[in-house]
């Protein structure tokens, strides 16, 4: 029942190397030749072709009120886009083997199986390997592109600075976000501690949030900026980015927080910094600190 | 043919049951009746002339022979919510768009320390203020908060944005009550607002009225009670 | 059976027997499901009337809620759960081993449900092929109510302009969804499959512990009753992971979500370690571990993973039991405790978890495939690296679930690192599954045809993990319904229609009958189209913005979520065809022979239905259990022409 393979017979002195076996790069055109090998390589780049707008689409979907409108939002987008190539190839692949084997290969319906048709293939070294290595490379290269870009991005705002710590960015705007059943409420404390229910951000001009809720746990996202952290009661979470485009979006809360959580959204307003100034002040926010 | 027909029968069968208890269930949980704002007259505002609508709320500690409780949709809940405090008489209001609305509230209930003493200031009134007893206040001392009216956004970015907050006074907690338990003379605070295009959106009290963690279950998670929508017609 | 003999003859051998007292079974005899529930009702009725006495009237908790409700109820749960388990006479056991009056065989056999008819489904019956149909219909109820719950929910979704629901009650609705719906998909490869066929195919005569297992089954039935009863006391109003402190918000209906969760995991764990001491001792002889088919692997793999992780889910649920009746403060930061504590102990179970539905769903295939290609499965070794790659990762990954939330910001690289990793495991197994469809001529019936969609559906599920991994993704992602998507797309797309393929490859030897082919294929497909519309739809929700657990949303999402809702209705008609078809055929369907699949595997060498002792004779093994197919025909041809590949005709 083992396929044939040609082992030496143990004899002393016979070569290790089997010697009448033909070279690889040959073996390799052989089974080009084969015709379920062609097939099933075309219908992998078709498959491929036809899935590749889904990267676009995705985009599409995910820019439809007004994103990206950080540069942390146009990172997140570019990773997706680049994700969703990088898993073209081997989702091709398999669509393209489950599509050959009901279409090129034989099928049979009806009571009795197909006994003694297929061909007894236990195992195939060189597929197995090549699967581990393509798979661990894309892999790895996923991981190191998500590693790099997630360290750019902390570095320049999220997650790590804790609020006494943060830089001495004279730019930087700090707001003092509160989640609470079920409405946000934004404290500027270099503004006089103005509180709003809408949140006002100037363009270009870097925001810090520091994250809290008063009873349960809440989840910050401001949808088009591309930030998102949990309002933690109890616990102050910080995250950051850079608004580069004026406009109304939104914020919305992700985390459930009981009966309205639904209905925990609201604005976000980014504007022209000297728009934002005096708005700050019409609110009786004095005068930036 | 017996094997289709026990098909076809578990089918139509499924169907009905899950028919059946959307129905139920979403009749028995309908919002109570609608509470529209009364039409009467006309105001000058900052934006003109606008029709001018009023409306009136009462806010409860618990319920009494004389007060009865909000309809809730199982007797547990009933049970369960028993001597809460509740909006009377409805928590489904409505008022009209592009106008100008009264709403008095006349609060009953006692209170204390908000969490977030942004609630304790008055927020969306016509020209920031409300008036308290018959006095002008733009906000109460954040010790002194018997309950909260706060509308906020539905997620619906085609509708303007509509915020209004209220805070309502506490009755003292040595007021002089009658034989219901409700003091003789309860807090009476009166806001106007300008109201925008028609939307329709959802209130709650933003006061720890209620129970459980925080004091934010209970009644204050529960549509009729401590909470309800608004709509703008 | 007579009571005097001191032998029974077991299989030709005269084995010496303890003393007999009364009749075979003895107090089992006059338990039963009834009695079962007298002792559950009764008892859940004794205790709460005398809680009730106890607590003064107008006394609140320390949270100013009315504590007659809480206590009481707590009171009745545990009432039932003890009073059931006492009346159907799980604890006969212990007591008879404490008074020394051990089992005779006639007893073990009458407690196997010899002899019985029907009535052994009502007992406590520890035949493992009994506790397998136990399973198969108590998951087919669970399955069920948790679909009912699911087009409630589509429903509210797709009345975009009114709330159908109140909120609190919608809430409630997503959670005790997907409690029921976890609960049934951690059961439903490994309840009917797991306990009816792996003691078969491994070639024993009955599981380890058989009377585990009955108890392992009653344990399942009374937890899934105190879900039902939480409905009526308020609901699971906050989703199915319950994130502290909003489930400290929750009517009492939360109490009877812990308990059946502190129930459901004595269950599993008991379930996990009859399973895997059943497959470490006692497989046929010469069953070595490269003659062990798949399913078993898996099976041994899932169980392993429910064993570490489940303690944390339970012990997770006892902490918030104490918080809420006891006033600890595991869980409120504003008392010295922590909600991260919460979420890590429940993600600890959380991700292992989806791991203990998807294993066992994909060694199912890997049965399935070798039979209707008639190839042995490609690269079994590989398979084996693949469930054992993912059992080990299985427990690195957790906080994949908490990027968001502020508790460790630095440990998002590793465990990013290892949430990546553990797709290529993953992967190896669908490898295996196409390498066996590699030129191999398929026999189209209907549990290889399920095979199809199942990789389809674990492709577009495993990659938009991937995205998910990603931790600057998963600032946009988290949250939203995107998340929603991609675990159905794995739990349910994979996760279900793999189990599906399984009860239909199984059915002829569970029940007797083959399952009508015709209208399975259609519940099938017409759910696997509506289930592409449904989630296909989702994925664009959450990449506009739809957050989870929202009843009402935005207008942007209103169109993709009226497509989710038709294709949600498209998937119940196509699911209760199913289980038309399951039904009508257990009912009126052809009788099967004991093997239609012409399957090499120890299992279908039984005859149908199974006998009580499954084998007259235990069996040998002495080859690999996917030994299909003739010598490659390309290899064939090479070897011809003596490897001169000049000459070779194609």
């Amino acid at each position: 029942m083992s396929t044939t393979d040609v082992r030496p017979t143990g004899q002393p002195d016979e070569p290790e190397a089997p010697t009448n076996r033909p070279p690889s790069m040959h073996r390799v055109k052989m089974w080009i030749r084969r015709p379920y090998a062609r097939w099933i390589m075309v219908l992998t780049v078709l498959i491929g072709f036809l899935l590749m707008p889904l990267a676009w689409l995705l985009l599409a979907a995910m820019n439809q009120t007004g994103a990206p409108a950080s540069e942390v939002m146009k990172d997140i987008e570019q990773t997706v886009f680049v994700f969703t190539m990088v898993s073209i190839p081997i989702t091709a692949f398999v669509f393209a083997v489950l599509v050959y084997s009901l279409l090129g290969w034989k099928h049979v319906s009806g009571d009795t199986p197909p006994e003694d048709e297929s061909p007894a293939i236990r195992g195939n070294t060189i597929g197995v390997v090549l699967w581990t290595v393509v798979s661990s490379v894309l892999a790895f290269f996923l991981v190191v592109w998500g590693l790099a870009e997630l360290a750019q991005i902390t570095a320049n705002s999220y997650g790590t600075i804790p609020a006494d710590e943060q830089p001495e960015d004279k730019q930087a705007l700090i707001v003092n976000v509160t989640g609470q059943q079920w409405v946000w409420t934004f404290e500027y404390p270099q503004y006089d501690g103005l509180t709003t229910e809408t949140l006002y951000l100037a363009k270009d001009r870097p925001v810090y949030f520091n994250v809290t809720s008063k009873d349960v746990i809440h989840n910050f996202w401001a949808v088009e900026l591309g930030v998102k952290i949990d309002a933690n009661p109890g616990a102050i979470t910080q995250t950051g980015v850079t608004p580069n485009k004026t406009g109304t979006f939104n914020v919305r809360c992700a985390e459930l927080c009981g009966m309205h959580h639904a209905y925990m959204e609201t604005a976000i307003q980014v504007l022209e910094p000297k728009v934002f100034n005096s708005r700050a002040r019409e609110m009786g926010g004095g005068k930036a600190t | 043919m017996k094997r289709a027909f026990v098909t076809l029968l578990a089918v139509v069968v499924g169907v009905a049951i899950v028919a059946g208890i959307a129905v139920f269930n979403s009749v028995r949980q309908a919002e109570p009746p609608t509470l529209s704002a009364e039409v009467s007259g006309t105001m000058d505002t900052p934006q003109g002339t606008l029709p001018h609508a009023t409306l009136e709320l009462a806010v409860y500690p618990n319920s009494s022979a004389k007060v009865p409780p909000p309809k809730t949709p199982s007797q547990f809940s009933a049970n369960w919510l028993s001597g809460q405090p509740f909006y009377h008489p409805s928590t489904s209001l409505q008022v009209p768009a592009n106008s100008a609305v009264t709403i008095t509230f006349i609060q009953y209930d006692s209170g204390g320390q908000i969490y977030n003493p942004y609630f304790a200031d008055v927020h969306g009134t016509m020209d920031g203020t409300m008036t308290v007893n018959g006095e002008s206040v733009t906000g109460l001392k954040p010790t002194e908060v018997g309950h909260t009216f706060t509308v906020h956004q539905f997620p619906e970015s085609t509708q303007p944005d509509f915020f209004l907050s209220v805070p309502l006074k506490m009755n003292k907690a040595n007021a002089k009550t009658d034989k219901d338990g409700y003091p003789v003379n309860p807090q009476k605070i009166e806001v106007t607002f300008i109201t925008g295009d028609p939307g329709t959106y959802v209130w709650n009290c933003e006061f720890p009225c209620g129970d459980m963690y925080q004091e934010f279950g209970g009644p204050m998670q529960t549509r009729g009670w401590m909470a309800g929508t608004f709509e703008v017609v | 059976m007579s009571t005097a003999t001191a032998t029974a003859n077991v299989f030709g051998t005269d084995v010496p027997q303890p003393k007999q007292h009364g009749k075979p079974g003895g107090i089992m005899r006059r338990l039963n499901f009834g009695t079962g529930l007298i002792g559950g009702i009764g008892l859940a009725t004794v205790a709460g009337l005398v809680t009730n006495a106890l607590t003064p009237s107008g006394a609140s908790t320390a949270t100013f809620a009315p504590a007659a409700p809480e206590y009481v109820y707590l009171a009745v749960l545990l009432g039932w759960v003890i009073g059931f388990m006492a009346g159907i006479g799980a604890f006969i056991g212990p007591i008879r081993w404490v008074l020394g009056r051990d089992l005779t065989h006639a007893d073990a056999e009458y407690m196997a449900g010899k002899d019985l008819g029907w009535k052994r489904y009502f007992k406590f019956t520890t035949d493992h092929k009994v506790v397998g149909i136990q399973y198969l219909v108590m998951t087919m109820v669970i399955l069920g109510f948790g679909g009912l719950l699911a087009m409630l929910i589509r429903t509210e979704l797709g009345v975009t302009w009114a709330e159908v629901f109140s909120p609190a009650f919608y809430n409630s609705l997503i959670g005790t969804h997907g409690i029921a719906m976890i609960i049934g998909m951690i059961i439903v490869v490994m309840g009917p499959i797991a306990n009816f066929i792996v003691p078969i195919m491994i070639g024993a005569r009955d599981m380890a512990f058989p009377r585990l297992n009955a108890l392992s089954f009653w344990l399942l039935f009374v937890a899934a009753i105190c879900l039902i009863s939480s409905l009526f006391m308020g609901g699971v109003q906050d989703g199915w992971s319950v994130y502290y402190p909003l489930g400290a918000q929750a009517p009492p209906g939360m109490l009877g979500y812990q308990m059946t969760i502190i129930v459901f995991a004595f269950s599993t764990g008991v379930a996990s370690v009859n399973l895997m001491v059943t497959i470490l001792t006692m497989r046929a002889k010469g069953m070595t571990w490269s003659r062990t088919p798949l399913l078993v692997f898996g099976v041994f793999a899932s169980a392993l993973m429910g064993l570490y992780a489940f303690p944390f889910y339970q012990y997770s649920q006892i902490l918030a039991l104490s918080d809420r009746i006891f006033n600890t403060s595991f869980f409120d930061p504003l008392e010295g405790g922590s909600v991260w504590l919460y979420e890590n102990l429940f993600w600890l179970l959380g991700h292992p978890e989806v791991y203990v539905i998807i294993i066992p769903s994909a060694a199912v295939l890997m049965e399935i495939i070798p039979v209707f290609y008639r190839k042995p499965l490609f690269s079994f070794n590989f398979a084996v690296a693949g469930i054992v790659g993912v059992v080990a990762l299985s427990g690195l990954v957790w906080a994949h679930h908490m990027y968001m939330t502020g508790w460790a910001p630095a440990v998002n690289y590793p465990f990013m690192l290892s949430t990546e990793m553990i797709s290529i495991p993953v992967g190896f197994l669908v490898l295996v599954v196409i390498g066996t469809m590699w030129r191999g001529v398929v026999w189209t019936r209907l549990p290889v045809m399920a095979v199809y969609a199942v990789i389809f559906n674990k492709m577009i599920g495993g990659v938009t993990g991937i995205y998910l991994s990603d931790v600057p993704v998963d600032q946009y992602m988290h949250g939203s319904m995107f998340v929603v998507a991609h675990f159905h797309y794995m739990l349910m797309g994979a996760g279900l229609f793999g189990a599906m393929a399984g009860v239909a490859f199984y059915f002829p030897k569970m029940t007797g009958r083959m399952l009508d082919e015709r209208t399975g294929s259609i519940g099938l497909w017409t759910a696997f189209i509506g289930f592409q519309i449904t989630f296909g739809s989702m994925f664009v929700a959450g990449l506009q913005g739809q957050p989870r657990r929202v009843l009402q949303f935005d207008n942007l999402f209103n169109i993709s979520n009226w497509i989710s809702t038709i294709g949600a209705y498209t998937i119940g008609i196509g699911m209760l065809i199913f289980l038309g078809a399951i039904i009508s055929s257990w009912m009126y369907g052809d009788k099967a022979s004991s093997n239609p699949w012409g399957s090499k595997s120890l299992e279908w060498q039984t005859p149908t239905p199974v006998p009580l002792e499954n084998f007259e004779v235990l069996p040998v093994v002495t080859e690999r259990p996917y030994d299909y197919g003739v010598p490659d025909p390309y290899q064939k041809e090479l070897d011809a022409v003596d490897g001169d590949l000049e000459k070779v005709g194609k």
